[in-house]
């Protein structure tokens, strides 16, 4: 934590506290999507729930960003009254550390694209093995867990990894990232 | 009332322990019964508005019977297809009704547990908590409590922006877009005053050091020990009961 | 403290935002710094409390120094034992939920021992006269109170200087004098340094010692008496973003009088052989718009407003009194929960009739540049280089609106409601915490559309504002109707009881005739 900035992890913990209400919201979502198409259902809007780790990561872009942004969103959801209690806080961690195990792989060091997706991938992999134990996935069909899987890394990618970054782009746009490495890389690139 | 003075650290841990404890569990009677001990223990020692717990138990309840009906409906090929239950006019094999009642009381008990420390907690207690007794960097605790009150302040934007695009003639555009739309705006907002919020705190001295004293000193008193002590009591009469009368059986990463 | 030959220069911008400042603050001294928004106001109090240059994104020359110490040598965190800073936003300078809590962070950083802790905290609310609200929650309090708040948190720590940052810029004009006077009697309680920095004079006349003025590249232009500095630049101080007094621009227009200037009414009238004279025509025309009878949720019942052709009508009464909820309203942003609004334009294409220009501008910004936000509303390329001719806007169309000044932004929202050349314009306190020039540029659009047949309704606290464009003034109190009709019939009521201030035009005339005692 020492080497982090106040303004930083305040930044990092509103971003949390927005998404874990944007996440809240997609819960009915995903669940009219169930309805529908049975337990993958959640799994094709799976990458909203990792979305946090990315964008805080890719603004901020100091180790623990991916990890602890998704933890906090996790507990402010617990705190607003999500159903899935306790247990929540430590899928939100896992999939904090999926995300993060990603950015860790590449040094801290690249944060395009390409980084961004893989990350988003491996927060589904990570999640999709802690479901797999806790949510009782063995129960159901072979095939169907398959399929619930690549549509989970699929949506990772996508709305994750891709949406994360289009967004944050935008944000970095209006010029309110100017203090972070994001608004700070935009810069030198302008100038450049 | 003793559930809200006691210390929120042991609390949290304590319901983080028996989470674990009954994920290692699966069988449908112990989830059930805990369940009900869970709510009472809340009813009996919590001090908390009554109305707003049902408030909040429904959507736990009905997300639980959602989650029963699912898992029947896509389960993995049982083994003993024979043994049937008759559910009103749908005939479901025995196995994946017990399975399915075993994951939903498990929800239910997760979330009773949740709920108990929701409702009996102070935010602001819990992470001078956390501070004190669990060594969580100020930095950190306090960065999460300037974002934690920023809440409120997000609602009250998001409607203005909400009327603010109805006014510019907004829709007619993908879901996707209007997502954006909304999201800039509301986000650069916050982060701009995330920043100020920051360079107020460093003003008045804060500097993330556990150099600090605390105007709120919370601390373990020995009354806090019959939380952890009761409930690992309940939680091992329970399991000794299923031993008893045999429903008794492990989670193996199901089934 | 001083500062010695201090220069800043951020790293995303082209020019220097301080150049070589020079000045001193004594003990007991009250000291205003005077500037327009965007003169770098803000970064010098950032470099007297030692935030920069630690945090800061650029290059910092020159020295501040406290009691002969370099400030930047200083440990983090000490700082704040010398010198503690009030900030602009109400909403943004606490972390903590509840009003003990906060005042008692500030006391926890620089490690007050636990058990002296809440004596201190007490004594510090008491001076603000907030003792009362210790166990409420920050969120429940008015803006006045929260600013009151910020600087007990401040008090708490005892710092021999404080510094103001535009303290009341986002509050009504009843609450900053309520602020301003507060200031005043601590500081003859305490041996405080106060350094104020503002872009509007007016409120501060009487407290201060010296004034420093900053022009628009970064260097300070006057640093002495106020008397002095008003009456050998009053002439420029409007170019360079620092209100004039009421007074002085009075004196000026009148011509009769030289330097040196009076600063209030009071100096002002003496001087004066007749009355100021009021603002010529203040026709209405006949009805547009009706709500007869119209409630909202609980906020307010049976309220009847009428709303004139080609009017400029002014919404305003104290905070909370429902003036934003009416304005919503009217303009159908909101719907009514009973009672009924005749419109003289069909529901369905009501915004292409008229336009809402909320609060915070950044609200209703669409799009990633100054030229797409035009677009967006479907005007043709022609109308949109039009509007931005007319708000000045054309060298900055590439920009994303949110990079914009303040004042910009808000002529751009205004722009965007204009793209249909809507009948009707609807704006929520659009002056709010903008300096003299841009508000007067503002207003002036405003009041060239308003002689062109726009009928325009607009919340203001800004009597003076009132006097001069409205023409007609429906105010708002405790959640009903309180007044409507002529402004010149609003100034013979009670005004203390709506809690406005009388216009600085209207006060001039009354002790021209001497027929009421006016505090100051």
């Amino acid at each position: 934590m020492k080497n982090w900035k106040l303004k930083e992890i305040v930044v990092m913990s509103v971003l949390s506290v927005v998404f874990a209400v944007v996440y809240l919201a997609f819960l009915p979502v995903g669940k009219v999507l169930t309805g529908f198409f049975g337990p993958i259902g959640y799994d094709l809007i799976f990458g909203i729930w990792f979305i946090v780790s990315i964008i805080a990561a890719y603004i901020i872009r100091k180790p623990g960003a991916a990890f602890l942004s998704e933890t906090i969103a996790a507990t402010v959801e617990v705190l607003l009254g999500n159903a899935a209690g306790p247990m929540l806080l430590i899928s939100g961690m896992i999939q904090g550390l999926g995300a993060e195990s990603a950015f860790a792989m590449t040094g801290y060091r690249r944060y395009n694209l390409g980084t961004l997706m893989f990350s988003g991938m491996m927060a589904a992999v990570f999640s999709f093995v802690w479901g797999y134990f806790q949510s009782g996935y063995a129960a159901l069909a072979g095939g169907y867990v398959l399929l619930m899987f690549v549509t989970r890394l699929v949506s990772g990618v996508i709305l994750a990894g891709v949406a994360g970054k289009a967004l944050s782009d935008a944000l970095a746009k209006t010029g309110v990232l100017s203090g972070f490495a994001l608004g700070k890389e935009k810069r030198k690139k302008h100038a450049a | 009332m003793y559930l809200n003075n006691l210390n929120p650290s042991v609390k949290a841990l304590t319901i983080l322990g028996l989470v674990v404890a009954l994920a290692l569990l699966f069988d449908p009677v112990t989830p059930a019964l805990f369940t009900l001990c869970t709510i009472a223990v809340t009813f009996l020692f919590g001090d908390f508005r009554r109305k707003y717990y049902l408030f909040y138990l429904i959507p736990f309840t009905i997300f639980a019977i959602g989650m029963l009906w699912t898992t029947i409906a896509f389960a993995d090929a049982p083994k003993n297809p024979a043994e049937t239950i008759g559910l009103i006019w749908w005939e479901v094999p025995r196995e994946d009704v017990l399975v399915a009642l075993s994951l939903s009381f498990r929800v239910l008990a997760f979330a009773t547990m949740s709920l108990l420390f929701i409702f009996t907690t102070n935010m602001v207690e819990f992470l001078l908590s956390l501070m004190q007794q669990l060594r969580l960097p100020p930095k950190l605790a306090y960065g999460i409590m300037a974002g934690y009150r920023f809440l409120p302040m997000l609602t009250t934007e998001f409607r203005q922006i909400r009327a603010a695009h109805r006014v510019r003639g907004m829709g007619r555009e993908s879901r996707w877009k209007r997502y954006r739309r909304f999201a800039v705006p509301l986000l650069a907002g916050a982060i701009r005053k995330a920043e100020r919020t920051a360079v107020a705190m460093e003003s008045k001295g804060f500097t993330g050091t556990r150099e600090r004293t605390f105007y709120r000193n919370i601390r373990v008193r020995k009354k806090d020990w019959l939380f952890p002590a009761g409930m690992g009591a309940i939680f091992l009469l329970l399991i000794l009961l299923s031993l008893r009368f045999d429903y008794f059986s492990w989670y193996q990463g199901q089934l | 403290m001083n500062v010695q030959n201090l220069s800043l220069q951020y790293d995303d911008m082209d020019a220097p935002i301080l150049q070589n400042v020079t000045f001193s603050l004594g003990e007991k001294e009250c000291v205003l710094l005077l500037g327009a928004s965007g003169s770098g106001k803000s970064t010098l109090s950032r470099c007297l409390t030692g935030i920069y240059p630690k945090e800061l994104e650029g290059t910092m020359e020159g020295e501040v120094t406290f009691e002969g110490k370099p400030v930047k040598d200083a440990a983090t965190g000490t700082m704040s034992r010398r010198v503690g800073t009030v900030f602009q936003d109400p909403e943004t300078q606490f972390c903590m939920l509840t009003v003990e809590d906060e005042v008692a962070f500030g006391l926890e950083n620089i490690c007050v021992p636990s058990e002296k802790m809440e004596k201190r905290v007490e004594t510090a609310l008491e001076e603000v006269g907030l003792l009362h609200k210790k166990e409420a929650a920050v969120i429940s309090l008015s803006g006045g109170e929260k600013q009151k708040l910020a600087l007990a948190c401040i008090l708490a720590m005892e710092p021999p200087v404080i510094v103001l940052d535009e303290p009341t810029a986002n509050l009504d004009p009843v609450a900053t004098d309520e602020f301003v006077s507060l200031l005043r009697s601590l500081k003859e309680l305490k041996n405080i340094t106060i350094f104020v920095i503002e872009h509007d004079l007016d409120p501060w006349i009487d407290i201060t010692d010296r004034v420093l003025m900053l022009g628009r590249n970064g260097s300070l232009f006057y640093d002495g008496p106020l008397q002095q500095g008003v009456d050998r630049y009053a002439r420029s101080l409007y170019e360079e973003g620092i209100a004039v007094p009421g007074a002085v621009r009075v004196a000026m227009e009148s011509g009769r009088t030289a330097p040196p200037y009076p600063l209030t009414a009071r100096g002002l009238a003496p001087g004066l052989s007749a009355p100021l004279k009021a603002p010529p025509h203040r026709e209405n025309g006949p009805s547009l718009m009706q709500a007869s009878g119209i409630s909202y949720k609980s906020i307010f019942s049976n309220v009847n407003v009428t709303i004139s052709e080609g009017s400029f009508t002014a919404i305003t009464g104290p905070n909370g009194s429902g003036k934003t909820t009416l304005c919503r309203l009217l303009a159908g942003i909101d719907p009514v929960s009973s009672g009924r609004i005749t419109r003289p334009f069909p529901d369905k294409d009501w915004f292409q009739h008229a336009g809402y220009v909320f609060q915070n501008p950044e609200h209703q910004f669409l799009t990633d540049s100054v030229w797409e936000e035009l677009a967006y509303s479907g005007a043709e390329d022609e109308k949109i280089e039009e509007l931005l001719e007319w708000c000045g806007l054309t060298d900055r169309k590439e920009f994303h609106p949110f990079t914009l000044s303040q004042g910009e932004k808000r002529r751009l929202s205004v722009a965007t409601m204009l793209v249909k050349n809507q009948e009707i314009l609807f704006l929520d306190e659009p002056t709010f915490g903008q300096d003299a020039k841009s508000t007067s540029r503002l207003m002036n659009l405003l009041e060239e559309k308003h002689r062109a047949g726009t009928t325009i309704v607009m919340i203001t606290h800004d009597m003076d504002l009132v006097d001069r464009y409205a023409t007609r003034v429906v105010v708002m109190k405790d959640r009903k109707i309180g007044f409507t009709g002529d402004p010149d019939e609003l100034w013979n009521e009670d005004l203390a009881a709506f809690q406005l201030k009388e216009p600085f035009r209207v006060r001039t005339n009354r002790l021209i005739k001497g027929d009421m005692y006016v505090p100051q």
